[in-house]
């Protein structure tokens, strides 16, 4: 793993202790027509409590990788190791994951759905309570938890899917465009109450989004992704200070580092 | 309160039914031979109930449509998951089911006859070979229905290959599933009672076709209560369990 290394040696910072490393990996599926190259040659590091957002244009791969860094799909080529270690399956206690919308399982509750991963493991009854509690407190939903996902919005869903992939406290939390499907209006409230979850648990976050200012308003780090076969063509340092807020939008610094991701994009299609 | 009005006109149309059936023969505006006085036929009913052969031919077409069903739900069940599980096997047979389906397969009784006779084997052979389709095809959807994203989040939270069967698959095909139940409640029925009706030498189906044949109509409509009242009754008490199951599935 001496390539590992040489990866990060430029970004090792005394803070940083990499919380995820992806060496050189590519990724080829079968289909239809043959063998596609989704991913070519990715290579990266994210810093514990770090909080880094990959965009790119529709299926350059980024969901790909997500489910590498998830152990739900296995590499082609290439190294991937999460806190650590290869993670050739899932593991929830080092990995939650947070999808799209309509992740939630409809037949159960919301307590339920959050407490599912505990309750796969055989966790005693008072554990599953007593996390599943405190993860509905942190997301803001107490009160809910008795309620369907038919009759929670749409926010209120992705807080539930948010608590469930939090519930057995791992060091990283991977999340896929978790926001595509609602209203700008929530969407910003979203992302603004996941920066203060975030802050409340210093979860290392790779969080995948189409949307430019979702990426800066969010991330420390912008990776930005070409389209298939995917490769990452420029890493993007968001220097604002935190905690975040709505008027930082309205800075020169803010557009400028949209319009860069925005310029990337173009030229990297 | 709309409920309750709506409950309350439901019960009225039933009542204006059975009061046409009751005043319409015995005022003479219908042939009562053709269709005789729905009292008459409720009296019949309780009557032809304590006969021992019609208790025997309940029995027998109960039996059939058990012994039927309990064949063709788990080998139509299990057809219908390997098909839907595996692409290859879809891709090849689907086609073949759809025909098949559409096929009537009344035109196969002869068949079943020469095969099987005209006894107990042939009703249960038919009505299952009948049935079998609706629940093959009724399987596929149901595993079909199963979400991709359920079970991906299965799979991240370290759910094992068992744990995804009992915990994403069944839930998710449970109300198709009791959809299937009652299709193929109502298919493998109207089989037991065609097969009877058909060739046979006993089963309520027998009964009616003689009882037709005979110019007895008030058995004949009698018949039709009691199996209309039977099939009723299976049908309303799987769509409750339906509503029960589905209340998520808005």
């Amino acid at each position: 793993m001496q390539h590992l290394a040489d990866l990060m040696a430029p970004r090792a910072g005394p803070e940083a202790a990499a919380a995820i490393e992806v060496a050189h990996v590519s990724h080829v599926y079968e289909g239809r027509d043959g063998a596609v190259p989704a991913l070519a040659d990715v290579s990266l590091a994210v810093g514990a409590g770090r909080f880094t957002v990959i965009v790119g244009p529709s299926g350059c791969g980024k969901t790909s990788l997500l489910m590498m860094l998830a152990g739900l799909r296995r590499p082609t080529q290439g190294a991937i190791l999460c806190a650590g270690r290869p993670i050739p399956d899932p593991d929830p206690l080092r990995v939650g994951v947070v999808f799209q919308e309509a992740s939630l399982f409809p037949w159960l509750t919301a307590v339920e759905n959050v407490e599912f991963p505990l309750a796969l493991r055989h966790a005693p009854r008072d554990e599953r309570r007593a996390r599943t509690i405190a993860m509905l407190e942190l997301v803001g939903l107490t009160g809910f938890g008795g309620r369907y996902p038919h009759e929670l919005s749409g926010g209120m869903k992705q807080r539930v899917a948010i608590a469930r992939g939090l519930v057995q406290d791992p060091p990283v939390l991977l999340m896929d465009e978790p926001f595509a499907a609602l209203d700008e209006q929530t969407r910003m409230t979203m992302g603004h109450e996941l920066l203060r979850i975030w802050s409340q648990t210093s979860k290392t976050v790779v969080f995948i989004t189409h949307s430019l200012t979702e990426a800066v308003y969010l991330a420390d780090e912008v990776l930005v992704m070409s389209a298939r076969p995917g490769r990452i063509i420029d890493r993007i340092e968001v220097g604002l200070p935190r905690p975040r807020s709505y008027e930082m939008m309205a800075t020169d610094l803010f557009g400028r580092l949209r319009d860069r991701i925005w310029r990337q994009l173009r030229t990297g299609n | 309160m709309r409920r309750v009005t709506l409950i309350a006109a439901r019960l009225a149309l039933l009542a204006i039914v059975l009061a046409s059936w009751e005043t319409l023969p015995r005022a003479g505006l219908v042939d009562p031979r053709m269709l005789p006085p729905f009292g008459d036929v409720l009296r019949m009913l309780v009557e032809l109930l304590g006969r021992a052969n019609v208790q025997a031919a309940i029995a027998v077409s109960g039996a059939e449509f058990l012994v039927a069903f309990l064949v063709a739900i788990p080998a139509g069940a299990a057809l219908g998951i390997l098909i839907a599980e595996s692409e290859y096997a879809g891709e090849i047979f689907k086609p073949m089911l759809f025909y098949a389906f559409s096929v009537p397969k009344s035109i196969f009784l002869p068949m079943f006859i020469l095969v099987f006779g005209i006894g107990f084997q042939q009703k249960v052979a038919y009505a299952a070979f009948s049935t079998v389709f609706v629940v093959i095809m009724c399987a596929t959807a149901a595993v079909e229905s199963v979400k991709q994203d359920h079970l991906l989040v299965a799979r991240s939270c370290g759910a094992t290959r068992a744990q995804i069967i009992r915990r994403v698959y069944v839930p998710s095909m449970m109300p198709v599933l009791l959809e299937a139940l009652r299709l193929s409640m109502i298919f493998n029925f109207t089989g037991v009672l065609i097969a009877e009706m058909y060739a046979s030498r006993t089963g309520i189906g027998q009964l009616m076709a003689n009882w037709g044949e005979n110019f007895q109509l008030r058995q004949l409509f009698a018949g039709v209560v009691f199996i209309a009242t039977v099939a009723i009754l299976l049908n309303e008490s799987i769509r409750w369990l339906e509503g029960r199951c589905s209340i998520w599935r808005t």
